[in-house]
């Protein structure tokens, strides 16, 4: 498999703070990379220090098998940049703006009048062409900033939270129009806190915390390194101590906790609990409202892991 | 990539209201409430004559270049009449000096003027610079007479009149070179002090164009800028490209104040529309290169590097004599250093000398310090430019 990024022993220090504390990783051609931690785990800095915008302290970084430097052009060519922010310019139109930012990898004009329609078209920003972004909503700018990130067809994108305070519906268009540019051959390294996104999205994850590679795989694999295998909840009112303690004696339980009329029962392994759970409360007479299943998420394994949450 | 980056540049400052404001309608309206609060007083402004004394002591009697030199520009009947000369002894010299009758004396002691003043201010700067020029007068007489006699010996001519010499001598010199006109009086006034800091705020207020369009292609002042570092263009020219897209915005500014002052408010620049111009165009390159040093050195953000520039604009304009010209002295005077290093003094001192004075050797040494202080400044910016990496963005 081609590696398009290899970083290897990445460290960056801001004085007393390590940032970045020895990442290595790599991003093979036509996958999507999530880069998955809570604010200030390092996802910035780590593509910031990538993309040649911030001294690195130690390590080395290879693009397309070359090393990366501010004067590396011809792999700037094939770079494209969706940042956290967005970053346009208010006083230009939708379409000047993608025409500007696209012209500082496009010279030839047909081409690139071709290549903002299209982009125009992949993020649904067709009936805004004209539109100043102040005239915009969130969802819509967003949008835009993605399109003045991936109008010159970039090989290699890095997508810095482009979700972040968007409305469902832009947020659906923008997740699906990351897929497309996935299918059209780019490969993509995505950075979010939102752990959904990274299950609906990536082919694989890289959970970051303080700077450090906390687990990294498939989706699938991360979650195996979960000791639980399956959480079964109900939503059950005043349930006593001495059936708590009755729950804890069930097969494969690991651990059961009970807040505000929620009962989250953790199995170390198994799939069929449910089954298991539902003939315990209906021998003991227990009414509950809800009950299901599910297995262990990258936010379990975070919490494994770290003892926080993703979003603390 | 260089026109891409500079049409766009273009747009985005054109389009931008506050900058717009600031350098466009700001000096405009600024110029009209001048207009309409000096006009009135402008004739009763109109340089007035200067009361001087001269020791008239034998050193001064012999000396024919002085005496000729104050004579006529103390004629009555002149146009060009800049003083009135009173000749006295040295103890009414200082009397009179002391009941402020007259603004400053000269004494000769042998062939060097010794001035005496109790103040300062523009009467006193002009007394001292015509006596410096008569000075070097004396000097050009000097050395000519020299050369003269030297040819008469080297021909075997023994028998010259030495006093003949140089008194021909005396006179070309006289008759082409040493012509003290009061031309003040045509154009300057008390409003055109003002427009002249006008125009030198306007070039200083350009700092604020420079400084967007260069924090616009900078990683570390905006996220636009860090877009634009990530692209395949070399720094160098995205922000050339973007300098002289703001420059071109100025000129456009200053373009619109000269055609509203002089079209609406009738502003007279005189005839030396070419130098006037001149200086503007390089008070605007020196303008945007503060806004460029702000931008590249100074490390806050953009709300703060605009105050900071419409402080230096504003404080360098009051220095230079936007509230009354007695400040600039004052300056000039106590704390030399600050109008030396002030570019809006610079550019006002520039439009003071090509009014006031003859010659154009003040003019063209403004010009020459106001291209030294961009080139400071362009140095300074290259310096803190040229590194490729930030340590935090």
């Amino acid at each position: 498999m081609e590696n398009i990024i290899e970083v290897k022993n990445l460290v960056k220090d801001y004085k007393e703070l390590k940032a970045i504390d020895d990442l290595s990783f790599e991003v093979h051609r036509g996958e999507i990379l999530g880069l998955l931690g809570p604010n200030g785990s390092g996802k910035s800095t780590t593509i910031n220090c990538v993309l040649s915008l911030l001294k690195t302290s130690k390590g080395s970084i290879k693009i397309f098998g070359e090393e990366m430097k501010p004067d590396s052009y011809d792999i700037k060519r094939k770079i494209g940049v969706i940042f956290q922010d967005v970053s346009v310019f208010d006083e230009l139109t939708v379409y000047q703006n993608i025409d500007y930012f696209c012209g500082l990898y496009i010279k030839d004009k047909a081409t690139r009048k071709k290549y903002i329609e299209e982009a125009i078209e992949l993020v649904g920003l067709q009936d805004f062409k004209k539109f100043l972004p102040k005239k915009l909503s969130g969802g819509l700018l967003r949008r835009l900033n993605i399109a003045c990130g991936i109008a010159h067809k970039p090989e290699l994108i890095f997508l810095d939270e482009p979700t972040v305070a968007v409305d469902p519906q832009s947020r659906n268009n923008i997740l699906d129009g990351i897929k497309k540019l996935r299918d059209n051959g780019a490969t993509i390294v995505y950075t979010t806190h939102y752990m959904e996104e990274v299950e609906i999205l990536c082919d694989r994850v890289i959970i970051l915390d303080k700077g450090k590679i906390l687990a990294q795989g498939t989706t699938e694999s991360i979650k195996d390194l979960a000791k639980i295998d399956e959480k079964v909840t109900v939503e059950v009112n005043d349930l006593s101590n001495e059936y708590i303690e009755k729950i804890k004696q069930l097969k494969n339980v690991d651990e059961v906790t009970y807040n505000n009329g929620i009962l989250l029962v953790k199995y170390k392994e198994g799939k069929n609990n449910l089954v298991d759970m539902v003939e315990f409360l209906k021998k003991e007479s227990i009414n509950y409202n809800k009950i299901n299943s599910e297995r262990p998420t990258l936010n379990d394994v975070f919490l494994e892991l770290t003892g926080k949450e993703l979003r603390d | 990539m260089f026109l891409h980056n500079f049409k766009y540049s273009l747009k985005t400052l054109f389009k931008n209201r506050m900058l717009i404001f600031w350098t466009f309608a700001f000096p405009i309206i600024l110029g009209t409430f001048f207009n309409m609060a000096f006009s009135n007083i402008a004739e009763s402004e109109k340089l007035k004559t200067i009361d001087i004394a001269i020791v008239a002591n034998s050193d001064f009697q012999n000396n024919e270049i002085f005496k000729n030199a104050f004579e006529e520009l103390s004629d009555k009947n002149s146009d060009n009449q800049l003083f009135v000369t009173k000749y006295v002894d040295e103890e009414e010299a200082k009397d009179l000096l002391e009941n402020e009758k007259i603004v400053g004396f000269l004494k000769m002691e042998e062939n060097t003027p010794k001035l005496v003043f109790q103040k300062n201010g523009i009467s006193q700067t002009i007394f001292k610079y015509v006596t410096e020029e008569i000075v070097q007068t004396s000097s050009v007489v000097e050395n000519i007479s020299k050369e003269e006699i030297q040819k008469e010996v080297e021909k075997g001519n023994y028998t010259f009149n030495a006093e003949e010499i140089v008194k021909n001598v005396l006179d070309k010199v006289q008759n082409t070179e040493v012509e003290f006109e009061n031309t003040a009086n045509k154009n300057l006034n008390y409003m055109m002090i003002e427009f002249y800091t006008l125009i030198a705020m306007t070039c200083l207020y350009g700092g604020i164009l420079g400084m967007t369009a260069i924090n616009q292609v900078l990683p570390n002042m905006s996220n636009k800028g860090k877009r634009v570092a990530i692209a395949p263009t070399k720094k160098g020219v995205v922000v050339i490209s973007s300098f002289l897209a703001s420059y071109v915005v100025q000129l456009i500014g200053l373009a619109l104040l000269f055609a509203y002052t002089i079209g609406v408010l009738k502003v007279d620049y005189g005839a030396n529309t070419g130098l006037v111009v001149l200086l503007a165009l390089v008070g605007s390159l020196t303008g945007l290169s503060v806004g460029v040093a702000v931008a590249t050195v100074f490390k806050v953000g953009e709300n703060a590097k605009t105050g900071i520039i419409l402080a230096i604009s504003m404080v360098g304009s009051f220095f230079s004599g936007m509230m009354g010209v007695t400040l600039k002295y004052v300056i000039d005077k106590n704390i030399p250093i600050i109008n030396l290093i002030n570019p809006a003094n610079m550019i006002t001192d520039g439009y003071y000398a090509l009014y006031y004075y003859n010659t154009l050797d003040r003019y063209w040494f403004n010009i020459a310090s106001l291209l030294v202080v961009c080139a400071v400044l362009l140095l300074l910016s290259f310096f803190s430019l040229r590194r490729q990496k930030y340590d935090s963005i």
